[in-house]
């Protein structure tokens, strides 16, 4: 006791050397870190509490399952069990050696086929195993060869502060231009949800056709507006690696997968969401590791049959990056997602660090390798209008962005674009949601508004709205049965017929479904892009997705860059 | 207004006594908001947010929030979860208006109202790190106005995107001691004597 007080005493007199002091005003040191603290689950992997693997089958029934017998499965033990695991190969597969199969992934040798069909018989605390074998660039190595489409591609995050929809129409269409395929966006105020809904449809189809749009709010609501045309994909049905975690969400794996089938039976795109550190951040980690839990969430996704999962944290990204080895079992959890052949929306979505080195270092993981959508999603508004609490990457980092796609020969899923262009097209997707309500009945989008929306950074250059009859009106429509078709109709009558289109293209797809195959997104035509008819092939140099002409003349030309004639 | 902020933060009471009085009933008079803190909330651990808010100076500012507009708030501790929207809408069940705040020891709050799912409440407030005293006081304002039946503005919120990466694991750290706190047993009804 008198030692710590004399060592505390000494501390605060110790003359500080400047270095530190510059160091500790550093933006790196903003942030958040801790040591371990396994017992309760704050570690990212390898917790002396995660199980060994093991697995005992009989009759075709899982009996015994990484050291727990049946009677002492927890409901997500059970689920996995029952509906993740090939039992015909489990136990040949569970006799590879961790090292082995870790070896096999990284190998371009080994097809992605064979990978797939080796982890459809290992058990969650096998494939923690395997992980821990592999160091970044391994698992950089295994996501480029396991991620299911060859094309990457990437999701934008389309939210402002006051939920105005004026501006998140033109946002949503600006989005468009730089090649993002899907558009999710959040509310500050539930209940602004449907206009929400109604400006990301709109905006998205007049940036360029075939842009699937997200409304992530609460689970109900969600669905309705998937099925009445005004949303075309869910991703926020979120699962856990415990019970506990499971009840917090008033949910089990069940009722997940019942609300899964809900989306798909309507032609609606659908993956769940988990992440690393979630369960710990809900008190609920039972002292495991945050990877070993993650495992059990991607296979309970898979056994549920979802066709893909949002991983990378998420959410919870804080919690992994205070931890040693933290980043990394954050691409171990996208690596272990595409080896169960599930679509992979891989995080980057949510801001964890103060420092740039930190955000880039951590997005490379993805960017590097290619995912089917690297970020879930990148900011495409400012992060002070990001209502997913900000993102990883944001539109003041877009020539960053591109201009490292560039150095590379990356393909990130963005591609440079013109000022007036862009200026055009906010414009024109502002005009469209006017005609939309007041063909619908909503409250004036005025003329003031839309110049704003045009030139506007973000909400700060926007001029109020009345939120109370805004909210109020939103009900309204709900109560009405607006859909999707009304919007066709209303874009139509007010001579937006392109827009009209390109809604009714996405009505269409809804019919049709090809859109739900595993890793679809959707071309400027409406032509699925999907892991049926564009899967990945990577097996080294020569093959797989290569980032090359027009697309890659597209990624080069970049504004900054001057020519001869320019000097 | 600014200055009147800074004057209540000033004036804050930091400390308070919470007694139990009973288990928690359902409400009879329509006027009145429940406020229901979390299992740690206010006599276990810190007593104080993350930020270091005392809990007792966020009660009297929700408390005074509530009765401007001439309601009367009532304290409940539910005991069997710390999960913020469980706690507000047993809460919002107990309470005789349907209206209730919930609040853990990290400083996170939401209104609930009876008749909504769990997961979506009236307003939610899900970075602690970004509300002060006045926004306490107008959460207290806004759960009061819903009771009446109007439909108030929402609070405005502040959106830090650099709040998770610098409170994100030590709230963790906060919530999972605050589990440590729970019990399965009925919510109590509590009365809170402010100190200076």
């Amino acid at each position: 006791m008198q030692a710590e007080e004399r060592e505390a005493g000494n501390k605060t007199e110790a003359k500080r050397h400047k270095r530190f002091e510059v160091l500790e005003n550093r933006e790196v040191n903003k942030d958040g870190f801790l040591k371990e603290w396994p017992e309760v689950g704050l570690i990212a992997m390898g917790s002396p509490e995660d199980p060994e693997p093991s697995i005992k089958i009989e009759d075709g029934v899982i009996t015994e399952m990484d050291g727990k017998s049946r009677d002492d499965f927890d409901p997500v033990d059970d689920f996995i069990a029952r509906y993740a695991l090939n039992n015909d190969i489990a136990e040949e597969m569970m006799a590879l050696d961790a090292v082995e199969i870790a070896r096999m992934i990284v190998d371009i040798n080994v097809t992605r086929t064979r990978v797939l069909e080796v982890f459809s018989g290992l058990t969650p605390a096998k494939i923690a195993a395997v992980m821990d074998c592999m160091d970044v660039v391994e698992m950089m190595m295994g996501l480029r060869k396991m991620h299911a489409r060859r094309t990457p591609s990437i999701q934008g995050h389309v939210t402002n502060v006051h939920d105005n929809p004026v501006q998140m129409v033109a946002d949503a269409a600006e989005a468009g231009l730089y090649g993002f395929s899907e558009l999710e966006t959040t509310l500050g105020v539930v209940r602004y949800a449907p206009l929400a809904a109604l400006a990301l449809l709109v905006g998205g189809q007049t940036g360029r056709g075939g842009i699937i749009t997200q409304d992530a709010v609460e689970e109900a609501t969600e669905l309705q507006l998937g099925l009445r045309g005004l949303t075309s994909y869910a991703e926020t049905v979120s699962v856990y690696g415990t019970d506990g975690a499971f009840r917090d969400g008033d949910d089990t794996p069940w009722s997940k997968a019942f609300l899964a089938s809900a989306y798909a039976s309507r032609g609606i795109k659908m993956r769940f969401t988990s992440g690393t550190g979630a369960e710990v951040q809900m008190a609920s980690a039972e002292g495991k590791s945050m990877l070993y839990l993650e495992i059990k969430c991607v296979m309970l996704s898979k056994g549920v049959g979802v066709q893909g999962l949002q991983n990378g944290s998420i959410s919870a990204i804080g919690i992994p990056a205070s931890m040693p080895s933290g980043i990394r079992a954050v691409l171990a959890e996208n690596l272990v997602t595409t080896c169960m052949d599930l679509e992979v929306a891989s995080g980057n979505d949510q801001s964890f660090s103060h420092s740039p080195y930190r955000r880039t270092a951590r997005t490379l993981m993805q960017m590097l390798p290619g995912t089917d959508l690297i970020f879930s999603g990148y900011s495409t508004v400012p992060n002070y209008d990001n209502m997913f609490a900000g993102s990883n990457f944001d539109c003041d980092d877009h020539d960053d962005y591109l201009i490292i796609q560039r150095d590379l020969k990356i393909d990130g899923g963005l591609v440079p674009v013109d000022e007036q262009d862009v200026v055009a097209v906010r414009n024109k997707a502002a005009q469209a949601l006017q005609a939309v309500f007041e063909e619908l009945g909503l409250p004036q989008i005025t003329d003031e508004e839309i110049e704003a929306a045009t030139y506007a950074h973000g909400s700060k250059d926007m001029p109020e709205r009345d939120k109370v009859q805004d909210i109020e009106a939103a009900e309204d429509m709900m109560e009405r049965g607006v859909t999707g078709l009304d919007v066709v109709k209303a874009l139509g009558e007010h001579g937006f017929e392109d827009v009209a289109n390109n809604v009714l293209e996405m009505q269409k797809q809804r019919v049709s479904g090809d859109y739900l195959h595993t890793s679809a997104i959707l071309s400027p035509d409406f032509k699925v892009v999907a892991a049926v008819n564009d899967v990945n092939d990577y097996q080294g140099p020569g093959t797989g997705y290569r980032l090359e002409g027009e697309r890659w003349e597209k990624i080069s030309n970049i504004r900054q860059a001057l020519g001869p004639d320019d000097i | 207004m600014s200055d009147e902020g800074t004057n209540q933060q000033q004036q804050a009471v930091e400390e308070m006594e919470l007694e139990e009085v009973g288990e928690a009933e359902l409400g009879d008079s329509s006027d009145e908001v429940v406020i229901a803190v979390a299992p740690a909330f206010g006599d276990q651990g810190k007593k104080q947010t993350m930020l270091g808010i005392p809990h007792a100076a966020i009660l009297r500012e929700i408390f005074a929030g509530i009765e401007e507009e001439e309601l009367k708030p009532r304290l409940i501790r539910v005991w069997r979860s710390a999960d913020l929207a469980f706690i507000g809408l047993d809460a919002a069940k107990l309470s005789g208006s349907g209206i209730a705040i919930s609040i853990q020891s990290r400083g996170t709050t939401l209104i609930h109202q009876r008749d909504l799912l769990p997961l979506t409440p009236l307003e939610l407030f899900p970075q602690a790190p970004n509300l002060d005293l006045s926004a306490y006081r107008h959460i207290g304002k806004n759960a009061a106005q819903y009771a009446k039946g109007d439909s108030p503005s929402p609070v405005p919120q502040t959106n830090d995107p650099m709040s998770r990466p610098m409170w994100q694991a030590i709230a963790a750290v906060f919530h999972i001691r605050e589990a440590e706190f729970v019990k399965q047993e009925k919510p109590v009804e509590l009365k809170v004597n402010f100190e200076k």
